[in-house]
């Protein structure tokens, strides 16, 4: 028996020890260093009023069109704003409707996506059919049809992304849920009868936020994204507020775009390098979650 | 198969009245109507004391051989806007099914003119964009597939992840700045003169577009490939003693483009987005920079009729991919 | 006498992996002469398909090989580039466990057999073609005219079984080897499967490796029986006196767990109790100690090297079963109640 004992508690540390390298492996050093850009780029975001940096709207803050690592950090745009300063204030706004836009997709996505897979049925057609209709549209063209009359304030704006989102968002919560739904244990407490509120909420729910956990990073960055596409199609947050869409177009006038490349590719890097942090991590952490692929 | 392609019409139908309704209850829920169909007059507040003879009407219109106050209250007429919207939809319904998209409040001329005229460039640029991102992707995915984990193979997976990082737009204005402005290689703009000038300064447009959508297809193409190679048809290829080249093309290439040519369907949506955008930065006469172009005119006739035309247009290629999957798969052909 | 047809020598497999080196094959010997069928039996990891991919030249290429194969005079490690071409599927073929996914679903069954004649032989469409029904006909499809336009997957398993099995004859191979060809169809289309195989070497006088976990397909059938265990070769002998007189513990577990003609049809079938021994990082030590009815103290501090009558009657254990000194430690463990592992044993438990 002292044997056996001996024997199961060999193979509980093997396995552990395949569990924690494969953390390591997943999340990884990149992962870490993701994490910390998202980390640093945030917090500036945040904190831009107090930081010491030029007023990103001041006129003439330097010469105009001066160059990286002039009198300017990162140099002056055309109308001699500082472009280092209006890199940070943009990504207020371009984190901001990446982050709220989401959100937004998730919850209402991942709300209706649950309906659609648990209740089936009529729910689950009339779910499917416009979650499809909505599908029919290239995103960036629904974008454009939601702002094309509205005011585009932030909020507008972050709400436009965040309906692009449901639908792709609601057919992969389908997806998981019905995948889920036939497990055992949501049957289970199927047949003891318990209340579809309750299964929806204990059950299901914390398994189809798994995937939901990955999506969100890799969400955020398709949203900054496509903040700035709709700023070259003139539909983003109007007026001074700045966005880093907002800046590479302005940096992208032919003259300024020869000359002062700097002006669109500050803040184009800082958008890739963002948007490639956002990927990086959430492709970590979908694979980190995905049972399929740790199961080997 | 028959009742199978049926059933995929029907669908459709359904699909694209839905997709014509969202579209244009977008502009008349979100905005108002009367905007959405006479521009800027619908600003003008005095009409009632016109038609009163109470004051003249005025005549800010291009058209302004007739008065402002005339144009809103034949726009009113016309299209109903006192009755409910789902009549004002059905209405309009009809009239874009007779080839009617309206007229552009700018221009004054008929919508479905202008698109077609401005489609063909968009088309010819979105067609380049394909063909360069499956010359691209196919190749390399099944390179990288067949030298899995080796150092080729790991630098492609780089590359790839770099590009599905960087928006279209960016690459646009980077590649813009390098191969057009600081060295003049390639045209910076779009040159109509003949099919050649076309198809020449449409390279880098269409190189930018394509390379995004490579990149997802190379990724795809790849897993479904490693996940093929595993299989023991793939085996028994070998083990039969075919070679390395007839297996990857012969054998597994094949089973491993279905969700290539599912995705095809989603990238042509990316394509879409994408060159509405790319146009205005190469400055491309087409689709998109038409439609920029009506936003900030509030010129909702060519907005509303592009976008119809746009969705159309994309619903109508999902639906030949589908019945293209269908075909191509003999297990899901034969059921 | 002649040179055996195949001979392996001192085969080592091992697949590194981020666990550790999965030790796969370790120091498999063997020959197989001119027409022989030789079985290689072995419970699931035991190295049987690793072998036999080996022989193949189908292991991944992380896979690190050491040892000598010898086919037909061909060092099958090295076969000169120009060979390699018209190698493999032509002198040595294989047929899978699993006819579902043998066969490329989206191609047509003809297809994948006349790409093979059309390749290595040369033949031009309509001769491969009609070469191809013929093949069908003699693995016994009916209707191969119409077979061969149809897709595998309107086809039953044993139909295609059958077409596979056509696929590696179609270059008149002298070597199959067979990886578990019957394991993934019904036990009906089994026997008859077998009997098909069996019939078509000695037609063509091929020689074939049979893989197989159930020893009771190699019985009747092969010349040779050798049995795998963690990647060892544990014994080696002609098929009925490996039935009548196995050497190796192992083996002996395996017979009882197959129906014997000469007990009682009532006698329970014994599965063999404890898990498959560890690959990674295995301890210097019979692999089987851990579930042996006769381990004693010298199984644990050496590997058992193979000893027996060399090309004769091979195995390799300390305390042979059916000799004294397998025997006495038998007894002394009953007597003891477990062996030296600590498993329990019970003296009614299949007394030989
Ligand atoms: N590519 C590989 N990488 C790592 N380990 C491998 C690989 N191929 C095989 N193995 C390991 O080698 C061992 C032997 O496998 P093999 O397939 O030869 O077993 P088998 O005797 O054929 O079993 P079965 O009856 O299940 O087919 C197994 O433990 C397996 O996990
Ligand atoms: S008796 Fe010893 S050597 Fe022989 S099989 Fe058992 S443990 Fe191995
Ligand atoms: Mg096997």
């Amino acid at each position: 028996m002292t044997n056996s004992v001996a024997f199961t508690t060999v193979v509980d540390d093997i396995d552990d020890e395949a569990l924690d390298d494969a953390f390591k492996k997943r999340l990884g050093f990149g992962f870490w260093v993701a994490i910390s850009w998202l980390g640093l780029v945030s917090l500036a975001a945040l904190l831009a009023p107090w930081l010491p940096i030029a007023d990103p709207n001041e006129i003439a803050n330097g010469a105009p069109r001066d160059g990286i690592l002039g009198d300017n950090f990162m140099g002056t745009d055309a109308l001699g704003r500082d472009v280092f300063a209006r890199t940070i204030w943009g990504a207020r706004i371009s984190l901001g409707v990446g982050f709220l836009g989401i959100l937004l997709g998730i919850v209402v996505g991942g709300a209706i996506g649950i309906a659609a897979g648990y209740f089936k049925g009529l729910t689950d057609q009339v779910i499917s059919f416009v979650v499809f209709s909505l599908l029919s549209f290239p995103s960036l063209v629904l974008a454009l049809l939601i702002t094309a009359s509205l005011n585009r304030s932030f909020l507008t704006v972050a709400m436009t992304l965040g309906i692009v989102g449901i639908a792709p968002i609601s057919r992969l919560a389908r997806a998981t849920t019905i995948q889920f739904a036939e497990r055992e244990f949501v049957q289970a407490a199927r047949v003891i009868g318990a209340k579809s509120r309750r299964i929806i909420i204990k059950e299901l729910l914390p398994n189809v936020l798994v995937p939901m956990g990955a999506l969100t990073l890799l969400g955020m960055g398709i949203s900054i994204v496509a903040e700035g596409g709709l700023a070259f199609l003139g539909l983003s947050v109007e007026g001074e507020a700045i966005s880093w869409g907002k800046s590479i177009v302005d940096g992208s006038q032919t003259r300024d775009l020869n000359q002062n490349s700097h002006v669109a590719f500050v803040p184009i890097f800082a958008m890739f390098l963002t948007v490639m942090a956002l990927n990086f991590a959430g492709d970590r952490i979908r694979e980190y979650t995905d049972v399929r692929e740790t199961a080997f | 198969m028959a009742r199978f392609i049926a059933r995929r019409v029907v669908q459709l139908i359904l699909v694209l009245l839905s997709v014509t309704f969202i579209a244009f209850g977008a502009l008349n829920f979100l905005g108002d109507p009367l905007v959405n169909i006479v521009g800027p007059l619908a600003a003008i507040d005095y009409c009632d004391e016109v038609e009163a003879g109470l004051r003249e009407d005025s005549y800010t219109s291009i058209n302004n051989s007739r008065g402002d106050c005339e144009i809103i209250g034949e726009a009113k007429a016309d299209f109903g806007l006192d009755k409910p919207v789902i009549q004002r939809y059905f209405t309009w319904l009809g009239n874009i099914i007779t080839g009617d998209l309206g007229t552009s409040f700018q221009t004054q001329l008929p919508v479905s003119e202008i698109i077609a005229q401005k489609l063909p460039k968009s088309l010819m640029l979105m067609v380049m964009a394909q063909i360069i991102a499956l010359a691209v992707a196919i190749p390399i995915g099944v390179y990288s597939a067949y030298r899995a984990g080796r150092a080729v193979d790991r630098a492609t997976s780089v590359a790839s992840f770099g590009l599905l990082s960087i928006p279209n737009f960016a690459l646009g204005v980077i590649v813009l700045q390098f191969f057009a402005l600081r060295n003049q290689w390639l045209p910076a703009s779009f040159d109509d003169t003949s099919i050649g000038t076309r198809i020449h300064s449409l390279i880098l447009p269409a190189t930018v577009l394509g390379l995004g959508i490579a990149a997802t297809y190379q990724r795809l193409l790849r897993t479904d490939l490693l996940t093929t190679l595993q299989e023991d048809f793939v085996h028994m290829a070998r083990a039969k003693g075919m070679t390395d080249r007839h297996i990857m093309t012969r054998h597994a290439l094949r089973p491993s483009l279905f969700s290539l040519i599912t995705v095809f369907g989603v990238s042509t949506g990316a394509l879409i987005g994408g060159s509405l955008v790319i146009e205005g930065i190469f400055s491309i006469p087409g689709i998109g920079s038409e439609i920029v172009t009506a936003v900030v005119r509030d010129d909702f006739p060519v907005v509303l009729g592009s976008v119809v035309v746009i969705a159309t247009g994309f619903v109508v290629i999902n639906f030949f991919v589908d019945l293209l999957y269908t075909w191509l798969d003999p297990r899901v052909r034969a059921s | 006498m002649p040179d055996p047809q195949l001979t392996v020598e001192d085969l080592y497999v091992r697949f590194p992996t981020s666990r550790g080196t999965v030790e796969a094959v370790n120091g498999v010997n063997f020959t197989l002469e001119k027409g022989q069928m030789l079985g290689i039996v072995g419970e699931s990891g035991s190295g049987k398909s690793v072998t036999a991919k080996t022989l193949m030249n189908l292991l991944p290429r992380t896979a690190e090989v050491d040892g000598n194969i010898i086919f037909e005079g061909d060092d099958v490690r090295a076969v000169a580039k120009e060979r390699r071409k018209h190698f493999w599927g032509v002198k040595m073929t294989m047929v899978f466990q699993d006819p579902m996914t043998s066969l490329n679903p989206v191609k047509r069954c003809g297809e994948q057999i006349t790409e093979t004649l059309r390749y290595h032989l040369g033949d031009d469409k309509a001769t491969a073609k009609k070469k191809a029904i013929d093949l069908l006909e003699q693995v016994g499809v009916p209707e191969p005219s119409k077979r061969v336009d149809q897709y595998p997957h309107e086809l039953s398993g044993g139909l295609r079984q059958r077409v596979v099995i056509a696929m590696a004859l179609a270059c008149e191979p002298s070597l199959l080897i067979a990886d578990e060809p019957t394991t993934a169809v019904d036990v009906t289309v089994q026997k008859r499967l077998l009997d098909l195989l069996d019939g078509l070497r000695r037609d063509r006088g091929m020689s074939m490796i049979l893989i197989t976990h159930d020893l009771g397909v190699a019985r009747g059938r092969c010349d040779d029986v050798a049995v795998m265990y963690g990647g060892r070769l544990v014994e080696r002998a002609p098929t009925e006196t490996l039935f009548a007189d196995s050497r190796h513990p192992y083996t002996e577990a395996l017979l009882r767990t197959i129906p014997r003609i000469d007990q009682p049809s009532h006698t329970r079938l014994e599965p063999i109790a404890g898990r498959p021994p560890e690959l990674i990082d295995p301890a210097e030590e019979c692999a089987f100690a851990p579930r042996c009815r006769y381990a004693q103290p010298d199984c644990l501090g050496t590997i058992p090297p193979v000893g027996g009558v060399r090309g004769q009657h091979e195995f390799a254990c300390f305390h042979p079963a059916n000799t004294d000194r397998g025997r006495q430690a038998l007894d002394a463990n009953l007597a003891a109640g477990q062996t030296v592992t600590g498993l329990q044993i019970q003296a009614n438990a299949g007394v030989n």
